[in-house]
């Protein structure tokens, strides 16, 4: 345990600020965030919520308005209701009420990313559209199982599925999915390694091979893939003629290949060869959780890799560096030049990860609360999203 | 033109558009994460709105939209409706693949420039026309271009097995199918050569040989599994602490439920740290290739390798065998995963009857 005490603190306060400052305003160079600001958002608040900071350093009102600027992405038209990235495709004079042209459609990760940012600031769902978002899960399930991004798109992967899944779960309703069908196109996605795919591209046949959405790194491959089958497998409700989201060698294969993703950094990398990355600790952490085996891997060299990519003045990188004195909100920044300055992508994910292997050590800056690894959110959050979204 | 910021020429000052009544954005009073837009930006966004409210489809709009995805290759919107209108003009689409093989490498890891290119290599005006070969061949050779400049790029792998897959796989183009699949393999191999840790082309070559069909040539599965487990232990060999090639080989005997046993003779001397007179006793075997001078031996995948051997046979004393150098790996080879080799013991131990 005394290695745990040579750990530097977890700089909470800079954490907080880094998160308040991307949700106060982002420059011109992270326009790119435009088609996933919600998802955006949902790492700032998911940050401030495991950092325990959202109702200390965020007023009620604007805690009031937010939830107000959430719901304003939730829109209604022919392929059902569910949530947009922000509104950069809707027209000043919009109203409310108006349904969603063909090029403004909502976005699958928009609709799970809003529904827990909701559930984050606590909202009561009375606006939420129970039997819309049903309709929109059944518009974006393709006939191989897998799920569109937006409806009639032909992107389409692993992520999809999981939000789908979660969604379903929030609600407590899976009607607007078919299980069976999803859950053979996330065992086609299984790789002789022992994770999965972004898709079963392998299959000569594979007609319904999809490529997957970059966004700024945002929901990641094969480490991040791998999670996704691995939560939405567990999530889903079992299925009379397949019982076990894996079968006693696929989890044996599979434990095998996410611990070898440990470095001698204390990190995780996402692909076997590559250097480690902060989100992978998340993602292949959550996933060590989910399998039931969270104790075999080493959390203090885990908590030390995550201290070493802590940036200065606050926030979290996807790998230890020199930090420059680049910030994601720093005007001067050209996009995805510095792999070293945080982002709230990589804050989050380190905070989740340190949330479910919390180090052995006396200094309370890294105790943080309890996470839901299926959910992807703090436990009181998930809970209050099972208690709330579905109908009562 | 001077080089300052009001020589950014807008479409609110150019003639072609005044036709279009430019739309701003709605924004709420209190917004999340808002972004503080350029002029630039702002303006042909505000352009973009004006030309889909109107259902304007004119080759303008290719100029715009093309603008539009140089400032934020993410915007989905523009892509879309790029396309729509590619269609509605019938514009050449050889074209607009060369303009993606430029955007393609400046926007290498942006998902929609690959899924704009699926789009055009699949319409008809390409896939089916009299040079469909020409176009799906220099596709093959654009992309082995873009894996020079990133050789482990998720999206560009991706996309060639889904061109293998969908144009190269169903027997139409007789022949040349079976071409493009020997060069696949050729450029495999060449790939391997370069870089032996490079994981992506390994899971190209289980894709090639193992999920993508049979080829002509490899009908007897034997011969091709035993090709295989030579490959990989040819590789081992060169560098013996690769996990490529390691997790290659437990893929090639999983997929084909063959028992590690049959490998114990050639992971062996991986295993043990080299004795010092081996060089003099050392004899040639060519199935069973020795770790190269001046490897470092023992390595973790071999004693991992091992390890799992002697826990498939299942006796006590297999289980011991496995135990101890399950604890030679948890204190001295691989101390980062010491909690898992010990949660290896325990599991292990737990099956044996008291």
């Amino acid at each position: 345990m005394s290695q745990g005490e040579a750990l530097p603190p977890l700089a909470r306060g800079g954490h907080t600020l880094h998160c308040t400052r991307c949700v106060a305003g982002l420059p011109s160079s992270q326009t790119e965030i435009d088609s996933s600001r919600l998802a955006l958002a949902f790492y700032c608040l998911g940050s401030l919520d495991l950092l325990d900071t959202l109702n200390a350093k965020i007023s009620d009102a604007d805690r009031e308005s937010w939830k107000e600027w959430i719901w304003e992405q939730q829109a209604h038209g022919k392929y059902g209701t569910g949530f947009k990235p922000s509104s950069y495709m809707t027209p000043e004079d919009a109203s409310v009420n108006d349904e969603y042209s063909e090029n403004d459609t909502p976005h699958l990760i928009m609709t799970y990313t809003g529904m827990l940012s909701l559930a984050i600031l606590r909202d009561n769902f009375d606006k939420l559209d129970r039997p819309g978002i049903i309709k929109f899960l059944r518009s974006c399930q393709r006939s191989d199982g897998s799920f569109s991004s937006i409806p009639d798109s032909t992107e389409s992967d692993l992520r999809l599925v999981y939000c789908a899944f979660a969604i379903s779960t929030f609600l407590d309703d899976w009607s607007g999915v078919d299980i069976a069908k999803s859950v053979t196109f996330i065992k086609r996605c299984r790789t002789y390694e022992g994770g999965y795919g972004q898709e079963p591209c392998a299959e000569a046949q594979g007609r319904d091979c999809h490529l997957f959405v970059f966004l700024h790194e945002m929901l990641t491959v094969l480490g991040g893939t791998t999670y996704c089958a691995l939560a939405a497998l567990h999530l889903a409700p079992s299925l009379p003629n397949d019982p076990l989201p894996l079968t006693p060698r696929e989890r044996h294969q599979t434990v095998r290949w996410l611990i070898q993703n440990q470095d001698d950094s204390g990190g995780f990398r996402g692909r076997t060869g590559k250097d480690a990355d902060a989100c992978y600790c998340f993602w292949c952490g959550a996933s060590l959780q989910i399998l039931g085996v969270p104790d075999v891997l080493d959390p203090i060299a885990l908590a030390a890799f995550l201290a070493r990519c802590q940036f200065k003045y606050g926030g979290i990188a996807k790998a230890p560096g020199e930090h420059p004195g680049q910030d994601f909100v720093d005007t001067s920044l050209e996009p995805s030049a510095d792999p070293f300055s945080p982002d709230p992508y990589h804050t989050y994910l380190s905070l989740a990860a340190l949330s479910i292997h919390p180090p052995h050590t006396s200094d309370t800056t890294w105790k943080l609360d309890a996470l839901d690894p299926l959910l992807n959110a703090r436990s009181a959050t998930a809970a209050w999203a099972r208690e709330k979204i579905p109908a009562q | 033109m001077s080089a300052s910021s009001d020589s950014i020429e807008l479409y609110a000052d150019d003639p072609e558009w005044a036709d279009i009544e430019p739309v701003r954005q709605y924004e709420n009073p209190n917004p999340l994460a808002p972004i503080f837009y350029t002029e630039e930006y702002r303006d042909a966004t505000d352009y973009f709105r004006g030309v889909v409210k109107k259902g304007d489809m004119s080759p303008r709009v290719l100029d715009l939209t093309e603008k539009i995805i140089r400032l934020n290759p993410a915007h989905y919107s523009a892509w879309q409706y790029r396309y729509k209108v590619l269609l509605a003009l019938k514009s050449p689409l050889d074209l607009e693949l060369r303009l993606m093989d430029e955007l393609a490498v400046k926007f290498l890891k942006t998902y929609q420039v690959w899924h704009h290119r699926r789009l055009l290599i699949s319409h008809p005006q390409l896939s089916s026309s009299k040079s469909s070969s020409f176009y799906l061949t220099a596709e093959l050779r654009f992309i082995a271009k873009c894996l020079v400049v990133d050789s482990k790029n998720y999206h560009t792998w991706s996309y060639r097995q889904w061109l293998l897959s969908n144009f190269f796989s169903g027997g139409e183009r007789g022949k040349e199918e079976e071409e493009v699949w020997k060069k696949e393999m050729e450029w495999i191999e060449q790939m391997i050569e370069e870089d032996v840790r490079n994981n992506s082309v390994w899971h190209h070559r289980f894709f090639v040989v193992f999920q993508s069909g049979i080829r002509v040539g490899d009908e007897d599965r034997e011969v091709v599994r035993r090709r295989e487990i030579d490959f990989a232990k040819d590789k081992i060999s060169l560098a013996p602490s690769n996990p490529s090639a390691w997790n290659y080989l437990r893929g090639v005997l999983d997929n084909n439920n063959l028992p590690y046993s049959d490998l114990s003779i050639f992971v062996r001397p991986y295993a043990q740290a080299r004795s010092p007179d081996a060089e003099a006793d050392e004899v040639i075997d060519l199935e069973n290739p020795s770790p190269s001078k001046g490897a470092q031996l023992p390595c973790v995948p071999a004693i991992e390798f091992l390890a799992d051997v002697y826990e498939s046979g299942k006796s006590r004393d297999d289980i011991e065998k496995a135990a101890q150098l399950w604890k030679s790996l948890a204190n001295e080879y691989d101390t980062i995963r010491k909690k898992y080799w010990e949660y290896r013991i325990k599991e292990a131990l737990e099956v044996l009857p008291a």
